[in-house]
């Protein structure tokens, strides 16, 4: 068994993986902005003030806790995840890259 | 085709694999003389007949994923090609069980409390497994517990080989399998093979009269297109001038010996018998002939006065107490395989070795065993036993004992220096192969001989089933765009850039954030933003403070992105793992059926 597990090793886990900025943007962004949304639906629908919610207010400008607000959140939380997740994925395919030309210089 | 005129091919055996290669070359106007020593074609697949009862020794399914075999069984075949249901079970303490193992089935038959203990096995040796797996129950114990080993493995696998499953080599399970290596494990999974296990092990195809049909049709095509089929004629010798083969001896009947010629010859006789009658033979090759090994063994056919006695094809006898392997129901397998219906055709399988105290046993005696037997696991009385016969098969099985690679490797050296000779078929080749592998070999000698093409016959076998038509260096390369295809499946997140990207991206945030709020806000929001201070010791809501945070949500995100691909990585890992352990465990569940 051994020696499967050294050929599993050498089959899997060799190739670097790459992100798609696009795709973890969207993802993270649609995460975000939903996640918004919903947050501060349910305050609303609770009946709670979301004093605490409602300091995102600071960076998101225009955004309140009401409903007109939480379209609002969902749009910044879009954009906002969508900024992060890409530049994740490019910070981490830049670093991957250049790890990745380092190794197979030194061999 | 003038080449095709002065060739003259001798084939040595007239089994699968070398009716096969006279039948492919008389479709090329070649003319082969094919050599067999029985008195019917058909080799280790052949076909006995008494008294109109039809007796395939070894019970053969007919399946395989090579589409040439295909195509010629249907076109030897045609409408006398059957399809039939499969139902194999296991006999062991009295109560049968579903073959392929079922598992819910296995643990419902055995009861609560042995289903307990074989959890409890299975688990103690997943957690302590042998840390060696040399022998063949160190391998199985390992994946399915010493419990399940010993009920369902230890014994059937000993009657099969006759020595001590710590003493059988692991390297037989291995290859019997198949799919070990994880490469090929893997291309069971992606190369689409799942609807086609499941028809095997639900289904087969079969020959209306039994194998022996097919061949008996393939040497009447032989002999129609020009080709020689020559029964009752055992090759006592085989003449080499320096690298080439230029003539065997043959005596028909056990008559006077005569001299067949040829330019070409193809053997499917055991590689040690052809070493043996080889004149001359280096020294060393012959005593490493001497030293390979077969199982042997001999059914004992019953004919019962009854119109039905179980549903089953075969059933593996696992019972340690009596002596028989398997039990073949022949008209489960075709009903026109018994000219009665309101009788039944048993075959008793019973695994011995040539010249031992079962094989010498007179044929009288082991038809009254076979009878015992059946009366003792409670599937027919012995009285309802109308006739019966037994008929016996050397050289059934090539051994893999511990040494049998090193002497195989000193005979193939040697035959692959013959320029006008090639070794084919089970026993020719030292391989497990099964009919269809056997058959692919006859094939493969064809195109090597007439096309000059290079096919690794040696390597044809069990192993390959996937890319069995696949000339070498396509199959090479199919493997490597395989295994490229599985490093892009199973790639590596890096965990340092995913570390740095995650750090960069918090340490920015929090940063850019805090500049924001001193900037915009004059700091309204700062108490609620210094609450990280609580996880980024000397962060506030200041200049500095920021310089601080970047710092600390630098460190904090680098070591979460690290974190997490470490973690993604060692998923991925375990997951190849597992899905390699659950292919070697299908296969291995199946392992009967490839004996």
């Amino acid at each position: 068994m051994q020696e499967d597990n050294n050929t599993i090793e050498r089959l899997v886990l060799i190739e670097l993986m790459r992100l798609d900025g696009v795709i973890l943007g969207l993802t993270l962004g649609l995460v975000c902005g939903f996640g918004i949304f919903l947050a501060t639906n349910i305050l609303l629908l609770k009946g709670g003030v979301g004093t605490h919610l409602a300091l995102l207010g600071h960076f998101f400008i225009g955004y309140t806790v009401t409903f007109g607000g939480s379209l609002i959140g969902l749009l910044y939380g879009l954009l906002f995840g969508f900024i992060v997740g890409y530049v994740i994925a490019s910070l981490y395919n830049r670093v991957a890259n250049f790890r990745e030309k380092r190794q197979s210089r030194n061999g | 085709m003038e080449q095709k005129q002065t060739r003259q091919v001798v084939i040595i055996g007239g089994g699968p694999a070398g009716l096969t290669a006279g039948y492919e070359l008389t479709k090329l106007d070649v003319q082969p003389v094919v050599l067999e020593q029985n008195d019917k074609v058909g080799g280790l697949a052949r076909t006995e007949n008494y008294k109109d009862y039809h007796f395939d020794l070894g019970g053969h399914r007919f399946f395989t994923k090579s589409e040439p075999v295909n195509q010629m069984w249907h076109e030897v075949l045609s409408s006398d090609f059957l399809r039939r249901p499969r139902l194999s079970r296991i006999y062991y303490q009295d109560k049968f069980f579903f073959y392929p193992l079922k598992i819910w089935n296995t643990l419902s038959s055995l009861g609560l409390w042995q289903a307990i203990l074989i959890v409890m096995s299975f688990m103690r040796w997943q957690i302590f497994p042998f840390k060696k797996e040399e022998t063949y129950e160190q391998w199985v114990t390992n994946r399915f517990g010493k419990r399940l080993f010993e009920i369902f493995f230890k014994a059937y696998t000993e009657k099969v080989w006759g020595i001590p499953c710590s003493e059988l080599k692991a390297e037989w399970a291995v290859q019997r399998i198949k799919n070990l290596s994880f490469t090929s494990a893997l291309m069971s999974m992606f190369v689409r093979t799942g609807d086609s296990i499941t028809t095997l092990i639900e289904e087969f195809h079969y020959p209306r009269f039994g194998p022996g049909m097919l061949w008996n049709e393939v040497k009447h095509r032989i002999e129609e297109r020009g080709g020689q089929v020559l029964l009752n004629s055992q090759v006592t010798r085989i003449h080499r001038n320096g690298a080439c083969v230029d003539y065997v001896a043959v005596s028909k009947n056990g008559g006077e010996e005569y001299v067949i010629p040829g330019t070409d010859f193809i053997s499917s006789m055991p590689i040690s018998e052809f070493v043996k009658k080889l004149d001359p033979v280096p020294v060393d090759v012959l005593e490493a002939a001497n030293r390979l090994n077969y199982r042997d063994f001999l059914t004992v056919c019953l004919i019962v006065n009854k119109t039905e006695l179980f549903p089953d094809n075969w059933i593996y006898i696992h019972e340690p107490d009596v002596k028989v392997g398997r039990i073949q129901n022949f008209k489960n397998w075709s009903p026109d395989m018994v000219p009665d219906p309101s009788t039944t055709s048993l075959g008793l399988e019973y695994f011995c070795t040539e010249g031992d105290a079962l094989w010498n046993m007179s044929d009288a005696d082991l038809i009254e065993l076979g009878k015992r037997e059946l009366e003792r696991i409670g599937l027919a009385e012995a009285g309802d036993v109308v006739d019966g016969c037994v008929f016996r098969v050397p050289k059934a099985y090539p051994i893999y004992d511990a040494d049998y690679a090193n002497y195989l490797q000193i005979i193939r050296d040697f035959v692959d220096g013959l320029e006008n000779f090639q070794t084919i078929g089970r026993n020719g080749l030292h391989r497990y192969n099964n009919q269809d592998h056997s058959m692919i070999t006859g094939m493969l000698a064809v195109r090597n001989l007439m096309f000059g093409e290079e096919n690794e016959l040696w390597s044809v076998n069990a192993d390959a089933e996937y890319h069995e038509e696949i000339r070498h260096d396509e199959k090479q390369k199919s493997v490597e765009t395989l295994k490229e295809k599985i490093t892009h499946i199973f790639p590596r997140l890096d965990p340092v850039a995913l570390g740095l990207s995650f750090g960069i991206t918090a340490g920015t945030l929090i940063f850019a954030a805090t500049l924001f709020l001193i900037i915009m806000d004059g700091g309204k929001a700062g108490p609620h933003l210094a609450a990280l201070g609580n996880f980024v010791p000397g962060f506030t809501v200041t200049f500095q403070g920021s310089v601080v945070g970047l710092l600390g949500l630098f460190i904090l995100g680098f070591f979460v992105g690290s974190i997490f691909a470490y973690v993604r990585n060692l998923v991925v890992l375990l997951s190849a793992r597992i899905i390699h352990r659950d292919i070697e465990l299908y296969h291995l569940r199946r392992l009967f059926d490839f004996i």
